[in-house]
């Protein structure tokens, strides 16, 4: 198993604990986006930091975005009492968007031994559309500008030897 | 903000992220109600018969979505021809 596949089980793992907690039968990117902000990495640290995005403003972001959209029809998310239900017993499959970001992520880097978590939240934060980029907007993040950070900062690191160091080249 | 009675002139759903986005939500609520009311009322002693009608679904679609989840979450649940009406 290389580097890549531990930090991408950790992240997945995590990210599928984010889709149980929205009792969301789908892991979905914003859940991957929950799953890489608890990610250890230097270069995913230090771009989230920037932006102010921690777990905790990101799921923030998010329940703004889920009450927001719910208001452009005039519904309201609190609108029922009905008190939680109990959690699925089936693990949350991914779901269209996690694997779109993923693809995107795996298509940054030309071999796979190069991979790294940071690439990953390039995949997630390449996407225009969808719940993410809105929740951020709503958040007041400049997407565009986080992007260009984070490829800058893959570009710098890249020869650096952060992956060599942690043994993603064995 | 523009008179709320009328959606047609409603500016936030003239953008289609916006109605689209509307949509996902709206779909994600309805899951979150379904699964908080289909779990009421088979605590409160509904069959599932009654909940499947309800709901407007076949009782093999309901059983099949809920049964599990209610099992493992110790939710006494009805059998067939057991009525307590």
């Amino acid at each position: 198993m290389t580097a890549i596949d531990t930090y991408l089980h950790a992240i997945v793992v995590r990210a599928v604990r984010e889709a149980r907690e929205d009792a969301s039968a789908t892991v979905e990117a914003q859940h991957l986006l929950l799953g890489i902000a608890d990610e250890p990495e230097a270069t995913v640290r230090e771009v989230l930091t920037s932006a102010g995005l921690d777990h905790r403003a990101l799921r923030e972001a998010l329940g703004r975005e889920f009450e927001h959209s719910l208001q452009t029809v005039g519904v309201s998310a609190a609108a029922h009492r009905l008190p939680r239900p109990s959690p699925a017993c089936e693990q949350p499959k991914l779901g269209a968007s996690a694997k779109l970001a993923m693809e995107r992520g795996f298509a940054s880097v030309s071999r796979k031994r190069d991979l790294r978590p940071a690439h990953l939240l390039l995949g997630v934060l390449q996407a225009q559309l969808g719940t993410v980029p809105r929740a951020l907007a709503l958040a007041g993040v400049d997407q565009a500008a986080l992007l260009a950070q984070l490829r800058q900062e893959l570009e710098t690191t890249r020869d650096g030897g952060v992956a060599r160091a942690r043994g993603a080249a064995g | 903000m523009p008179g709320p009675e009328n959606s047609a002139e409603n500016p936030a759903l003239q953008e289609p992220a916006d109605a689209l986005a509307a949509v996902a939500a709206l779909r994600r609520l309805a899951d979150q109600l379904e699964d908080a009311a289909v779990e009421q009322a088979m605590r409160a002693g509904w069959s599932w018969p009654q909940v499947a009608e309800a709901l407007g679904v076949t009782r093999q679609a309901v059983h099949k979505k809920h049964a599990k989840r209610l099992i493992a979450a110790g939710v006494t649940l009805r059998r067939r021809g057991d009525d307590r009406d």
